[in-house]
């Protein structure tokens, strides 16, 4: 328990320094936000309503602590190029890239646990070189050249969906998945070939720790092993990597969707950086951080659980 | 020390991308054609007077990939330069001196950590501005956290070594130590990371240029090729792959050289 | 109980043979230590017996009898009712040679959940009195602590209560104490003495080092570049050594470890003698003097170990 306490206040810390960071990154280079949302006409009294109306008067502290209440109070400032709420205009969005990112996630363990399991038994057969290349391969593809055969090859050839043509969650949820789908499995194949080859590593190690020996001097065979000590002892590298991922992929998302023409965070931020739209940016930049932290921390928790070891604060 | 042997993944890697960083530097000198120069051969297939086609304007597609990928290749080895230059002297000094700068220096590291890397570069990008010479520095940035952290772990294993605390009684000086005894030590570690942090950072900046917040025009490097060719991909296939196909051999190539770099030390220990 | 009959094993990436003809005999409830320096083969005979020998990664002759059957060319499904079963095994290291991630206890009983159909109850039974066997203070605790909440010398209690806990005929020692500090070296020998005669388990004892084989076994064996040079009873290979290799060991001990041996192990002698002669009276007598020999070898072992 006490475990779980020291973690989750070094998550919130973590949280605090990113968001400074920033916050104050922004807030250098973001200029006057006054002038941006009114143009370059308005007048030094209109301006001085505006500022004050934002709190940008307040000192730089007293700014940052508005900004952070705010973000999780859900008000994330007013976008200088749409002219709504920042939260009104991220909400869907964020929904649609959390459903890809989670497909992908699933793609990425339905395939790679087999896959690597595989990989690991058969690592002293003779076509290992061919299995290793392949590895090597499906990583050195880039995710977007990926995306663009994919959504070629599945959208306009097979017609399985429409490229540019997404169709809304709340409607057809069903079709928002299969457009998704496509998506995720570009994001999903190089984090595959990963997977396998840390699991086969992980795996092939593990089999040559002198506990391995131990249980089968006492009758156990080696699928036994596998199973009532191997496995568990992989775990925990596995669940790391597995964090990693998930906060690999919302990165990998942004390039994707962009190929695909998925109304999505990743898209939003890009546009959103080409507009110079600093409270989108910002806000989107901040929540991503979070995600991976969060999925780190997630990760660690998981492991603590696995691994008694990690309680008497090795890693933490 | 056992004797180091070239294995299978090492030839083959060395092979595949010899070919393609020779093939991209001469590209710096020479392309069949001008790679900006339109002409009346448009969307035309793969022959022998164009390799790879020609696009809508009637551009050799093989020229421009030549002189594109060396934008690329030229940024990838600068900002790996750069991440694991500072990376490394960074890690080096905060490894083997420990104490409050090792302290705050990995705080700082792992707020930096917490953002994914292309999130970094996009955010860098947006402070800076696009351009050539800003992805550079933004790329550079996102990479030295991670060299950071492996050569500090490499350098602090050392510390207590016999070797190092022997030089450290003959009276070597710390400058000394670092570069003349750790250093080389480092190396096993250094050099498959380097393979990867290059292809981390080719698929980057294509990454990067592809979204349009990178590289721009005159220069033009992979990634902005690619959101060019996604455009015509329907009238010019070739041209999307011909400039993933190099992407992805370039990048293979290296990875193969990770690959055996690593099993060749696998072998030694 | 074992025999061993002209054993080769030869590794493919080696030139020379690990084991290159080697038999012999262990009796029933007798401790043999086999003995040898790194690379002398005396592992892989081991190995051999246990069943854990790399099918894959050499070449295999010879017979390994345990009660009559061979083990050497065994099916993996024979192998198994075996080993764990008739055969416990402890080995060097006990940290890395336990699952850090699973509980003492469960491993403990890991052999009767495999042998036997013991209910969950009954294993847990079994495992606590078998830890119990090996003296460890609080065996409930134990049975629920990890591996790395127990010390070296804990652990390797625990590791012979897992080897002993199906009471196997046959227990394999490959090493067990040299990756402990002198002291808990000295208990974990006593202990196992004990256990030998209470349960009546035969012991193979691998060690390099002839000084601690002498506190245990009453035969030895040793072994060099795969063959064996020296067989017979340890007190007349301590003292009357035939080969020129044995010579060359016994000479590297010091001449005071010498002598206390000497005189414990003549103060044994004489209780055994006197163990055979006067039945069950001589068998209290027995305990009281390796106690002492124990204690004598604990003073010298301190030193010289």
């Amino acid at each position: 328990m006490k475990y779980v306490v020291r973690r989750i206040l070094a998550l919130i810390i973590t949280m605090i320094m990113v968001s400074f960071l920033a916050f104050a990154a922004f807030h250098i280079i973001s200029g006057d936000p006054a002038r941006a949302i009114l143009g370059m006409n308005a007048t030094e009294s209109q301006l001085k309503v505006l500022r004050q109306e934002m709190g940008l008067d307040k000192p730089f502290m007293v700014q940052y602590l508005n900004w952070l209440i705010g973000f999780f109070t859900g008000n994330l400032g007013i976008s200088y190029s749409y002219r709504q709420p920042v939260s009104e205009l991220i909400a869907p969005k964020l929904k649609v890239t959390l459903l890809m990112v989670l497909i992908s996630f699933v793609i990425i363990i339905v395939c790679s646990v087999p896959l690597g399991l595989r990989a690991a038994q058969k690592s002293r057969g003779r076509l290992e070189w061919l299995r290793t290349t392949i590895i090597q391969l499906c990583m050195a593809v880039p995710a977007f050249f990926l995306s663009i055969l994919v959504s070629y090859v599945f959208g306009i050839i097979f017609k399985f969906f429409t490229p540019g043509d997404f169709p809304k969650i709340e409607k057809d949820l069903a079709g928002a998945v299969k457009y998704l789908f496509f998506a995720a499995v570009c994001i999903a194949i190089p984090r595959i070939a990963m997977a396998v080859r840390m699991l086969k590593s992980t795996l092939i190690e593990e089999m040559e720790k002198d506990y391995v020996r131990t249980a089968i001097s006492r009758g156990n065979d080696r699928t036994e092993v596998l199973k009532k000590h191997v496995l568990k002892n992989s775990l925990v590298p596995t669940i790391t990597f597995l964090g990693q991922t998930m906060a690999e992929i919302v990165g990998g998302s942004i390039v994707v969707e962009q190929v695909f023409g998925i109304p999505g965070m990743g898209r939003f931020l890009v546009a959103s950086i080409s507009n110079r739209d600093y409270p989108v940016v910002e806000a989107l930049v901040v929540i991503l951080a979070f995600w991976v932290i969060l999925s780190g921390t997630l990760a660690d928790l998981i492991n603590q659980k696995i691994d008694p070891r990690l309680k008497l604060g090795g890693r933490a | 020390m056992k004797k180091r042997k070239w294995n299978g993944y090492l030839i083959a890697g060395a092979i595949i991308t010899t070919i393609i960083v020779v093939w991209i530097l001469v590209g710096r000198f020479y392309t069949p054609y001008p790679p900006t120069k339109m002409s009346s051969a448009r969307l035309q297939g793969p022959s022998l007077a164009h390799l790879f086609g020609t696009d809508k304007f009637g551009r050799d597609i093989f020229s421009r990939v030549m002189q594109g990928s060396g934008t690329t290749l030229m940024i990838a080895a600068l900002t790996i330069l750069i991440g694991a230059g500072i990376g490394t002297i960074v890690g080096s000094i905060t490894g083997y001196f420990g104490g409050i700068a090792d302290e705050v220096l990995m705080r700082f590291n792992d707020a930096l950590t917490a953002f994914p890397s292309i999130l970094l570069a996009l955010v860098i990008i947006s402070i800076l501005g696009s351009g050539k010479h800003n992805v550079i520095i933004a790329l550079g940035i996102v990479f030295i956290p991670s060299y950071a952290r492996m050569m500090r772990t490499a350098f602090a294993a050392q510390r207590e070594v016999n070797y190092i605390t022997s030089a450290r009684l003959m009276g070597a000086s710390s400058a000394r130590i670092l570069m003349v005894h750790m250093l080389p030590n480092t190396i096993h570690v250094l050099l498959p990371a380097l393979t990867i942090g290059f292809n981390n950072a080719v698929l980057a900046e294509a990454s990067m240029s592809f979204l349009g917040i990178g590289v721009t025009p005159p220069d033009v490097s992979m990634g902005y090729m690619l959101s060019e060719a996604q455009g015509m991909f329907r009238s010019a296939p070739w041209y999307a792959l011909s400039v993933g196909g190099v992407i992805a051999l370039l990048v293979f190539g290296v990875s193969l050289i990770g690959e055996g770099i690593q099993r060749m030390n696998k072998e030694v220990d | 109980m074992l025999e061993v009959r002209d054993l080769h094993v030869k590794f493919h990436n080696r030139d020379r043979e690990a084991v290159a003809g080697v038999s012999f005999k262990l009796n029933d409830g007798e401790i043999l230590g086999l003995v040898g320096e790194s690379g002398s083969g005396k592992s892989v005979t081991a190995m051999s017996i246990a069943g854990l020998l790399p099918r894959k990664k050499c070449s295999y002759q010879g017979e390994v009898l345990v009660d009559g059957e061979d083990m050497l060319h065994a099916k993996r499904a024979l192998l198994r009712k075996v080993q764990g079963n008739k055969i416990g095994v402890v080995f060097q290291e006990p940290m890395s040679a336990m699952d850090p991630l699973m509980k003492v206890g469960r491993q403990v009983e890991e052999v009767l959940a495999i042998h036997t159909d013991l209910s969950a109850e009954e294993r847990k039974k079994r495992a606590i009195q078998a830890l119990t066997d090996v003296e460890l203070p609080d065996p409930e605790a134990v049975y629920d602590k990890y591996p790395h909440e127990l010390s070296g010398g804990m652990l390797q209690r625990s590791m012979i209560a897992a080897a002993i806990v199906s009471r196997p005929s046959l227990l394999l020692l490959d090493e067990p104490t040299t990756a402990l500090d002198v002291t808990i070296q000295a208990q974990i020998l006593k202990l196992l003495k004990k256990l030998n005669r209470k349960h009546k388990i035969s012991m193979l004892f691998i060690s390099h080092n002839l000084n601690v084989v002498r506190k245990l076994c009453s035969r030895v064996i040793v072994m060099q570049r795969g063959v064996i040079v020296e067989d017979g009873l340890t007190y007349n290979v301590f003292f009357k050594p035939q080969h020129p290799y044995t010579q060359h060991l016994i000479e590297c001990i010091p001449a005071r470890v010498k002598l206390i041996a000497r005189r414990s192990m003549e103060e044994e002698n004489a209780s055994v003698d006197g163990d055979q002669a006067a039945g069950e009276a001589g068998k209290a007598e027995t305990a009281v003097s390796s106690r002492q020999a124990g204690n004598t070898v604990k003073a010298g072992g301190e030193h010289y170990d």
